[in-house]
Parts: structure tokens; sequence; C-alpha cells
């Protein structure tokens, strides 16, 4: 049903329950507001998108009223401005003035509204409460001091993610977001997935900046610096310095972390195929051999594997033992590069850069990222740490010329980029699935319905002759209805709902990762997703098993999927973890 | 036979002349008895017979006459008139129709608490069973129409329209709850109906039921009225014991049922959306309306919120009609309001009076004036959300409409009288605390805004504030009323914003001379030492706890305002009113 | 208590308060708790028993005259009701013996006098 009503005298009509902050998009007014994020439900908590009706002194909240028939709204009047305007002032009254040293510094909601409303003063006395800053999980680093209260960490955590790490303690002035219990965030139910850091406004919730020791390693005569890109990475860094949302930088990537002076530039692309040859392998097992109970579970995201392990641990039987491509990569520039290159494995410190805050922690999760005898990845990188290193090194990223790869743990297939997207892991699977179990490849290759961004995606697939259900979640919350399926199916003895379930931690797969530029919407998923899928499509090779550096590995090195060697350096296990640690 | 005799009651209607009824009553005494009637008439001292500020009063039982004015030359007139015959003295002849009508109190303090006999007998339950036996819920909301009852919990909702709202709404459960989470300072009307008359109040909750369509009904009670919870549980118990309550009520097919929740003590929680989410388990903080909760509510579900004066007036409406209700009040207010009369008065306690008595009939006629006489000052209407009304409007009629106007509003029924020995600013400050005491923290406008207000009103009261200040207060107070999410941010700067409109000169004199007229703010004051009155004790010298006071016996002692604390010590040990105080 | 028909509420309307005998009502809400009606009840209580006074003691909630708890409300046949306030445990002995026993009034302490409610 469409509404009709006017917004600063202009007519609009809008379907009934757009809210008057979206309605006043659509006659070229950008309501500002700190606490209204596209992804989550309006927390009314900031008081800055305040408007009038035409005739009223009150004032709505623009993010939260729906607009009505026949309504006269008006978004802004020296009235209007100047409420704002003191609002604003509350707001910096209780925030720290050390813009400088923080790290949302020139790309933080709440000072780009202060400048934008010329703020030149403090009208009010400055108080601030002595909270400590968090940064006990190694990821995040959550400052409170800095935290406006607009919610949306908390409804991130609590709706998003189903976490319900972080919540709001006490009341009044006093209130601030914590983990319940005033614990530390490490012995909390958090999973580390950044999402909380992404939606943030300002700086008090952010990555653990770890550039300094990627800047020292590169420094370090002893050391062999080698980095690996995810594939989410290079449709969305490029926002950092003005591309279009979605380009594909990968060639500049290469050219890149080159010139930061990493000795090689791998893919974790690459690395993705690898997980393809395991875990297909292990799921065509599971499903023709009965080697393993299915649904199989994918296990590429460290939060979602965080999270099963705290919340859902009696689905650990269902879970693909194959390692995430950031620690194959890893494992492997430790043991097949290095043996090939001739390098002591000790020397090689691998980067890796992931549009993930989870990744930082999975680098440590458990003795299996050692399998190469030492830590496999050294450190692990977010998108916005990489968008910094280039500003700080000066290089101008957007005339920095293509380059190619030089191949070894770096070429891969359509199917390896595709993993940065909801879905896209599945899909890379069932292409490789589907030869081995029918000896031929695919002619349609793109799994249309897999893709896009509802939040769980159901499919059936025709595998010779076979039907094979399967399930996408992505978003946390989105995990609980997937697994409930399976629950009740065993519980009940019935038929499997799925034979094989991926799951993403991030909205829209890693695409929508904690670790990414600021300002994720469904829009931008979509526009970063058809980056990867363009890859894909660009691809000469579409499918893991057919890539010819994989196809090397295999014969050079591994042997076979699921092989002694494959089991030892590209497998791990999974343990049930308490949800509170104390 | 006794019940020939004759009472005569005297009283003192002033306050300050209690000592000479005694007297009065010795003369009494003595020409009743020159007159023979001593075994004709029984004389007694009365401390108050409700009528104030007319001198002595007599008042002759049975016959009912009063007299006021009453001086000791005109008792011979009166014994012969009123006591001997069958006259009257005219011209001392008081007649006055009373001032408190009596609806929400019509039981309290008439029948037992605990018993629902004695309630059924005052024609309790009457109403219910008067709807169950005829009228359907559209003639039910009909009758809420007619008798025009607003919402006595604050903000004057007509009652008839939130419950057609939610019974229009579709939902397939509804509910309603009686909001009994009274937390206004000096504001103690529902206490008082439910600790004596709980059934009025479940009658009238059942009945809502009954007209909005709700299965449930919910009573939300605050945990510091212990003695409203034993009692309303008694009750529920009572009636349900009775079928008055459960399946099937009277042996129709309406069923419904109650249960309390009690309130943690957080005063938002009276704020229905919070209210909401604190039965539901959730942190209470206001949510923003639309959706309203007559839409969705509890559980999403519609919900009819109505306040325990509310619920107790329904009863009586339905079993007298709306018109003879309407029949009481003003234009737009109709029927009582019950005041919780408090401070400087002289009666302080429960009046139930007509929509449209003045503030001075309150304070003078029923509450026997200010307490020692003094002259009034203010008196603050609405509690932490209403303001103060200055002496030269106490004549205005007392409505929704009229305290609106004024600056305050009728809240839920808290009324302190002030008298010049409060300072204004005093009184803002107490408001202003309770409100940022009781702020949730959600919206930033509410959060800081009172905090900041409260730290401009705390220097001025410490002599540290400039005019600029006031300025500030009013910008402060605008983006609190405009831009808070919810009543209670939207109404916490009334009480500074009314005490700035009628006192800003006492505000200005905190400013600018450093003085509190009131000799509340004690930063303000100076303490010097009278040498005319000085005896030269010591004693204050010694009980000087910062050694402040210097001098000796021959030259006499000052105070050094430098390392004078201002505690007012030596004020209260000295015995010769020496120490002067401004 | 057995459910009641709406005949019941009927004829228990029409039957109206019990107002019989001689009966003394204290309120007893947190008003006149904290002014010590607690106290007075159990006075009253006990000291009617002593002496063998046949009077009700009842309970009622707040009168609204809080400035003046204890209240204790007095009906005894061939007086007027009337409202005792500021009741202290002396007090509340002199209202037995002087207001219920002896038939008059008690001075200093009267609120209220009431011509008498219609039963």
């Amino acid at each position: 049903m469409l509404i009709r009503a006017k917004i600063n005298g202009i007519e609009v009509q809008v379907e009934k329950g757009t809210t008057i902050l979206e309605a006043a998009g659509t006659v070229q007014v950008k309501i500002p507001t700190l606490c209204k994020h596209p992804d989550l439900h309006a927390s009314a908590a900031c008081g800055i998108c305040i408007v009038k009706v035409r005739g009223s002194a009150k004032m709505l909240r623009a993010c939260c009223t729906p607009l009505e028939e026949g309504m006269d709204i008006i978004t802004h009047d020296p009235e209007i401005i100047s409420v704002r305007r003191t609002v604003l002032e509350l707001i910096l009254s209780k925030h720290p003035n050390d813009c400088l040293k923080c790290g949302r510094n020139n790309d933080c909601e709440l000072q780009k509204l202060a400048a934008d409303f010329g703020i030149r003063q403090e009208s009010f006395k400055n108080f601030l409460s002595p909270l400590p800053p968090d940064d006990s999980t190694g990821t995040i680093v959550l400052e409170p001091q800095k935290c406006i209260l607009c919610g949306r960490c908390v409804d991130v955590c609590q709706n998003m993610q189903n976490v319900w790490a972080l919540s709001f303690l006490e009341r009044g002035f006093e209130t601030r977001i914590s983990p319940a219990g005033d614990i530390k965030l490490a012995d909390s139910p958090c999973v580390r997935c950044g999402q909380c850091s992404n939606h943030c406004p300002t700086g008090a919730i952010v990555e653990k900046d770890d550039t300094n020791r990627v800047w020292a390693a590169l420094q370090d005569p002893d050391k062999y610096c080698v980095v690996q890109i995810a594939p989410a990475v290079r449709v969305a860094v490029g926002e950092a310095f003005g591309y279009p949302v979605g380009t594909n930088l990968t060639k500049k990537l290469y050219a890149l972390l080159r010139r930061l002076g990493f000795k090689a530039v791998f893919d974790t692309n690459f690395a993705a195929d690898v997980t393809i040859m395991e875990e297909g392998t292990e799921f065509v097992e599971r499903l023709t051999k009965q080697k393993g109970p299915l649904p199989l579970i994918t296990t590429c995201c460290p939060s979602w594997v965080d999270f099963m392990e705290k919340f859902h641990p009696d689905m650990i039987e269902y879970f693909s033992s194959c390692k995430s491509p950031q620690e194959i990569l890893g494992v492997l520039a430790k043991t097949y590069y290095a043996e090939m290159k001739g390098i002591d494995p000790a020397k090689i410190y691998v980067v890796s850069i992931m549009p993930c805050t989870s990744k930082k922690y999975e680098i440590k999760r458990c003795e299996e990222m050692f399998a190469s005898g030492c830590q496999d990845v050294d450190v692990s990188l977010t998108t916005r740490e990489l968008a910094r290193m280039i500003k700080q090194a000066g290089i101008d990223f957007v005339n920095l010329p293509d380059e190619d790869p030089d191949h070894i743990l770096r070429d891969y297939s359509g199917a390896g980029v595709i993993f940065g997207a909801t879905g896209g892991v599945m899909e890379a699977a069932l292409r490789t699935a589907y030869f081995v179990l029918n000896g031929k490849n695919l002619k349609k290759v793109d799994f249309e319905e897999l893709r896009g961004l509802n939040g769980v995606k159901e499919a059936e697939v025709q595998i010779d002759g076979k039907k094979i259900r399967v399930a996408i979640a992505h978003g946390l919350s989105n995990v609980e209805y997937v697994l409930n399926k399976v629950r009740e199916a065993k519980k009940n003895n019935l038929e499997i709902p799925y034979h094989f379930i991926e799951v993403m931690a991030c909205a829209g797969g890693c695409v929508g990762g904690g670790g990414q530029p600021y300002g994720v919407t469904d829009e931008l998923r979509k526009k970063r997703a058809g980056g990867l899928y363009q890859d894909d499509r660009d691809c000469s090779v579409r499918f893991s098993h057919e890539n010819p550096y994989i196809k090397k590995l295999y014969a050079e090195y591994l042997c076979k999927p699921l092989g002694e060697k494959s089991e030892h350096l590209l497998h791990t296990h999974y343990k049930a973890r308490p949800v509170y640690v104390k | 036979m006794e019940t020939d005799r004759k009472i005569i009651l005297l009283a003192d209607t002033e306050q300050s002349q209690q000592d000479k009824l005694r007297d009065f009553y010795t003369s009494f005494a003595n020409q009743i008895k020159d007159k023979g009637l001593e075994d004709a008439v029984s004389l007694v001292r009365a401390s108050d017979i409700g009528i104030y500020g007319k001198g002595f009063a007599v008042k002759i039982l049975p016959r009912g006459i009063v007299y006021t004015g009453v001086k000791e030359s005109d008792i011979g007139a009166i014994i012969d008139a009123s006591v001997k015959g069958q006259g009257t003295v005219e011209r001392l002849l008081f007649s006055e129709e009373p001032k408190q009508i009596r609806i929400v109190l019509r039981n309290c303090g008439v029948i037992d608490p605990e018993s629902i006999d004695e309630y059924i007998a005052c024609r309790g339950y009457g109403a219910l069973k008067k709807i169950l036996s005829g009228m359907n819920p559209a003639g039910v909301i009909e009758e809420m129409k007619k008798s025009g009852l607003r919402g006595r919990g604050g903000a004057g909702y007509p009652t008839w329209m939130k419950w057609k709202f939610t019974r229009e709404s579709q939902g397939d459960r509804k509910y309603v709850i009686c909001n009994a989470d009274e937390g206004d300072p000096g504001a103690y009307m529902d206490r008082s109906v439910l600790e004596g008359d709980p059934h009025s109040v479940i009658e009238g909750l059942i009945i809502a039921g009954y007209a909005i369509g709700a299965g449930m009904g919910y009573m939300y009670i605050r945990a510091e009225y212990p003695l409203a919870v034993e009692r309303v549980k008694k009750a529920i118990g009572q009636a349900y014991e009775c079928g008055l309550l459960g399946k099937n009520i009277l042996g129709t097919d309406f069923s419904f049922d109650i249960d309390i929740r009690l309130g943690a003590g957080a005063f938002v929680c009276g704020e229905e959306t919070a209210l909401i989410a604190s039965i539901e388990g959730k942190r209470g903080t206001p949510r923003p309306r639309p959706p309203y909760p007559s839409v969705s509510g509890l559980w999403c579900k519609p919900t009819a919120i109505n306040n325990v004066e509310t619920l107790a007036n329904v009863p009586y409406i339905i079993m007298e009609g709306g018109d003879k209700f309407a029949l009481i009040g003003t234009e737009k207010s109709k029927g009582t309001k019950v005041f919780a009369l408090t401070g400087k008065v002289r009666n302080s306690g429960l009046v139930e009076v007509p929509m449209g008595i003045t503030l001075r009939e309150i304070v003078f006629d029923i509450g026997g004036g200010m307490l020692g006489d003094k002259p009034i000052k203010a008196v603050q209407t609405g509690g932490p959300s209403g303001g103060v009304i200055p002496v030269d409007q106490l004549d205005t009629p007392v409505d929704y409409e009229n305290l609106q106007k004024l600056g305050s509003i009728m809240g839920s029924g808290g009324m302190i009288v002030m008298d010049e020995s409060d300072c204004i600013v005093d009184i803002a400050k107490f408001y202003l605390g309770f409100c940022v005491e009781e702020s949730c923290g959600k919206c930033a406008p509410c959060r800081i805004g009172g905090y900041q207000m409260l730290n401009l009103l705390n220097g001025i009261a410490e002599g540290s504030g400039s005019l600029e200040d006031l300025d500030k207060l009013r910008r402060v107070a605008l983006a609190m009323q405009r831009a808070s999410l919810c009543a209670l941010g939207q109404t916490a700067a009334n009480p500074v914003m009314s005490t700035l409109r009628y006192f800003e000169q006492e505000y200005r004199e905190h400013i600018v001379n450093r003085k509190c007229r009131s000799h509340k703010c004690r930063s303000l004051m100076t303490y010097s030492i009278i040498q005319d009155k000085c005896k030269r004790c010591r004693v204050c010298v010694i009980n000087c706890p910062v050694n402040a006071i210097e001098g000796d016996r021959e030259k006499g002692f000052f105070i050094d305002v430098s390392k004078c604390v201002k505690c007012g010590k030596c004020f209260e040990v000295c015995k010769f009113q020496a120490i002067a105080k401004e | 208590m057995a459910k009641l028909t709406p005949k019941d509420i009927d004829s228990k309307i029409a039957a109206g308060l019990d107002e019989s005998g001689d009966w003394i009502k204290v309120g007893m809400s947190t008003c006149g708790m904290a002014a010590g009606a607690g106290e007075v009840f159990s006075t009253l209580q006990q000291e009617a028993k002593k002496r063998n006074l046949e009077v009700r003691i009842k309970k009622c909630g707040c009168q609204g005259m809080c400035y003046a708890e204890p209240l204790v409300e007095v009906h005894c046949a061939g007086l007027p009701d009337v409202v005792y306030g500021r009741v202290d445990k002396e007090t509340a002995i002199k209202i037995l013996e002087k207001h219920i026993s002896a038939k008059t009034l008690v001075n200093d302490n009267i609120y209220e006098v009431r011509t008498r409610r219609q039963a």
C-alpha cells in the first residue's frame, strides 16, 4: 500500500511502513543519525534524527517513525538544527577529545557529524568515566570510554549474531557496554566476529592493530616475509581508496604487496581450492562410504567454529575436519613452499590479509595451527589494517600497475574466489563433488539458488541421480533454524534434512566480514559479492580440481585428499568450550 | 438517655492558639454550668473539624450546626440559641459544601481491605455482574466514553479510546496491565488504593479485560510496596475463590486471569513500553512508539495499560453510569483526582477533589493552610515531570490543560506545597537529580542532558554559576524536551524550566549576588559573629571543626571566611543567637 | 468460599455493610502502620478483651488524613461516629474506657465527627 505525504513541501509516495528517514532519502535528504544502521532495528538512542510535523512543536525520531498518510514533515529548520547541535554537543561532552589517537580518526561517524555541525568549542564540561579498554580477545579492542551508547553493537551481538557477549550495564549516566557481569570479553561468549567493530559509529570497538608487528617483520633481515590475501579482501579494500564498491583489485594487490616488501605474494584463493579438494572429498566419503555422519558442516569460518564449540557442541561430529584456507595456505607456505625453495620454515613469516577479526584468533586456535612445526600463520591483518599500511607506505594504490601472479600457492580457480560470499563454499564444493561422484564436470557451473542474501538458503541438487539437500546460513542468528532441523530429525529418527551445510558467521559471508571497511549494508555486500562472482566467471578454470597448481600440489607433495600428509597438515579437531570462562 | 445529650465540639481552626483552646473550653464549660446545662450536654475538644483559618469553631450535634470565628463573648448567645433553644446565631453560622468527593477512595478507610465480603457489601463486583449480565464490550467502552475518564497516570489519554484501539487491534491474544509502579517522590495515591481497596482495582482490571477482549491481566506493582502486594495477592486469591476470576466468571463464557509482576525499583518502568519490557524479562528501557502498546504491546500483542486510579474509577462509572460521573469536573477533565498533598502544608495526606477545584482550595480549605502559617511560595505538581506553580496562579482551576499551560502537568497526583524557606534552585536540583538518577541511559538527550543540567544547577547553587548558564539550561532543556525518547526525558527539565519561568530572579540572585534568600544553598551562606550578642563563651570556637573562629576573650571572636566551610555548627551551638547567617 | 452467582452479588449488595453493634476501625495502611497503628490495633484488641467489652476491632485502609495517623474510627451506639487521630496506646485505652464504656467523647484527639452513615 502506498502512502502519500510531504517532506519539506515535496510530495512523496512510499510504501506503508517506510520510515521518515528512509522516505527523506527519496527527496535527497540524508537525515543525520548516530544510531540507526541499515542492518539494524532503530534503537532510537541518539536523538539526532529528529524532524517536525508542520504545525507541531513536537519532534519525531525519523529513524523509527513510519511516514503516515498526509504527514507534512520538515526535516530541517533553525530549531531542528539547533536541537541536533545541542544533542551532539551533549554526546561530545561524554566522549574523549583525542581524535588524533583514535582507531577511527578520519573514519568516524561522530567526528564527521561534529565537523558537519561546525562544533568549535566545548559548551559543556567533559565528563569521562574511567573505564579501561579491553583487548583481552586479541582480535577486537573495546574502549568503553569512546562509546556513545548507540546500541548498534549490542543489537548486532544479541540479535544479528545471537552471541549475547555484549550488553548494557548500569543505567543513567553510568550506562556502559560490557560483557554481562563485567568480565573480560575473552571470558565472555564473544566469538570475535568483529561485527560490533564494523557497525560501531565511533572508535569504541576497533580491530586490534597488528600493523606494527608486520612492519617490524618486514624490516627483520632474518625473516622471509610472505603474504596471502583472502577472497573477500580484493573486492573491498578499494573502498578505502575511492574505488567503486566491488571493484576487484587482485592484480593491484599483488603489485602492492610486493612493493610493501613481501618476498612472495600468495593467494588464499589457492588454499580455498585445497579446502574444496579436502572437504569435497570428505563429503563424498561421508555420503557414499558412510565415513562419518551427515550433514557435513563447513568450518572455514573461525567465529562459526567458536560459536559452535560454545553453543552447539552436539554438532561437532558433523563438522568438517578441514582447516580454513588461511591456515592451509600458512602451513603449505611453511612446508611445501619452504621445501621447494629450500628455505628454513622457521624463517618464513606468514602474514595474512583477511576480511575478518576472528582470523587473528584462529591462528592460535589449537595445536593443529602449528602443524608445520611453528605457528603456520604468524600474523593476520584485517582489510582495514592493510588499507592503513598502504597509506603509511605512501603508495599511490589507485595508479599502481597490475601485476601478474607468480603461480605457486597463488593461481586459483573460480571456485576458490567465491569463498568470500555466502554460499560460495557450498557452490565450489558441489562443483567438485559432482565431478568426484560423476566422473565428469557440471555443464552449468553456476548455482544461482545458493547465492544472495537470504539468511537461510535451502536447495536440492541432483548429482548422479542422488538428491543432495543443502542449506546455507549466514549471520549467526540464522544458524539455529538449520541446526534445530538436524536435531529434530535425529531425535525422531527421520531422514536427515540436509546433506551439507555451509555456515558463515557474518551476514553476506566474508564480503561482510568484521574486518572489512566500515559502512557495510546489504547493497554493499551484494556489490562486493558481485565482484567475486565476476572474477569466477572470468576465470578460465572454474573447478578446484582442475586448477593445474592444485593438481601439481597433490602430485608432488600431498598425494591425495585425505591422505596421510593431508590429514597431518590440513585437518584439525574441535572441542566443546565453556560459554563463560570463569 | 445518652442520646438525648447534645455534644458540643470545640476546635481551633488556626494553628497558633492551641493553648488558648483550653481557656476557651473552660469559659464554655463555666457558662454551661452557670446556665445549669451540664447534664444536658457533653463538651469536647476536637483537634480538627475540617475547617481552617476561622478562629474558634463550635459544632453542635446532633443538629450539626457549626459556628466559626467564635469569641468568648459569643458563648452565651450560642448556648442560648442552640443549646437551650432550637435556633441559631446567624452571624456566626458557617456552612460549606464538602470540598472532597470520594469516588476512587470510596471504600478506603471504610472497608476491611482484606475482606471481599465487605467490598461486595459496598456495591463491589456489582459492576462486573452488571456487564456480564447484559453489557457487551462495545457498551462498556461507550459508557467509559460518556464518563470522559482520562488516564490518571499522568498523560491524561482518554481511557475509552485506549480500550477501543486495543479492542480493534488484531491479535490472537490481548492483555491488560495495571500500572502500579508509582514512583514520583511524595506521591502514594496508588499505594493507598491498593492497600485500602484492592478489589476496586481488580474489578476495574477485569472490566477492562472484558472490554478489550483480553483473557489475561498483569498487575505491575513496585516491590517497595510490600503491604500493597500482600493485600492485592490476597484479594486476587479471594476473587478466584469466589469465581470472579478464572474460568467462566459468574457462570458466563468470560474467563480472565490476573497475575502480579513486581517492579524492581526503576522509575522508568512506569513508562508503558519500559514496563512491558520489564514484564517480558528484558532491560527496562522504553522503545520508540509507534507501534503503540494498543497495537503491539506485551509479547507483541495488543495491550491496554491503565493506572491504578484509572481502574479504581471504572466500577463506579459502570455502576452509576458515565453520565453521572461526567457531572463532576470540568469540560475536558471529568471526575475527581486524588492528590497526595505534602510539603509545608498543615494536613498532609490524600485528598480526592473534583477536577476544576483551585489549588488554593486544596491547600487552604482541605490542607488546612500552611504549616506554621508561613507565606506560601509555590505548589509543585506532577512530580519530577511537573513544575512549580507560583502563588499568583493558585486560583487556577486544576485540570489537565490548565496545569500544562502553567508549565506543569497533572501527573500522577503528587502535590508539594512550598513556603519561603524553600529555595527554588534547590527544588529544581532535587527533581532534576531524581530524573538523572532514574534515567535509563538509553537515549543521549536524557542521559547526558539531565546530567549536564544538574551540573550547571550545582554550580549555581555553589556560587560558581554564570548568567550564561541560564541560557545553557534553557538550551539543554529544549533538546531534552524535543529529542528524548520517552516522557521521562521529555519532561525531566520541566521542574527547571518552570522555576526559571516564574523565579528567574531567584536564580539571578544566586548567580549575581551569590545569595540564597532561603538559606538553603550552603555554599552561598556566610556566618559571622554578632559582637553585641557574643558573650565570648568560646563554645563556637571549640565546636568549629576547621578552626575558623579566631580571636580571644578580650578582643572578641571573628569567623575567618576563608577557612569557614559553612557547616553551621557555630550557629547551632551558640546559646545567645550571636551567630548571624546570611 | 463457594463460587458466587450473580444473585449472590445482588443479595450481598442489598444487605450492605454489617455495621451492627459497636466497632472500632484502625487504619492499617502503610501510613498508619508507620505511625504505630499496629500497636494501637493490638492494644485495642487486648484491652477490650480484658474489659469484656463487646466491640469489634476491625482493620481498614487509609482515610486520607495521613498527617493524623494512626486513625481510629469509633462507632458506638448512642454517639456519632468519631474519628480519632494521632492515637497512641494511652489514647486507645481512653477510647475504650471513655468512648465505648462511658459513652463520652475523648478530648483533644478528635479529627472528624460523622453523622451516621446510612446502612
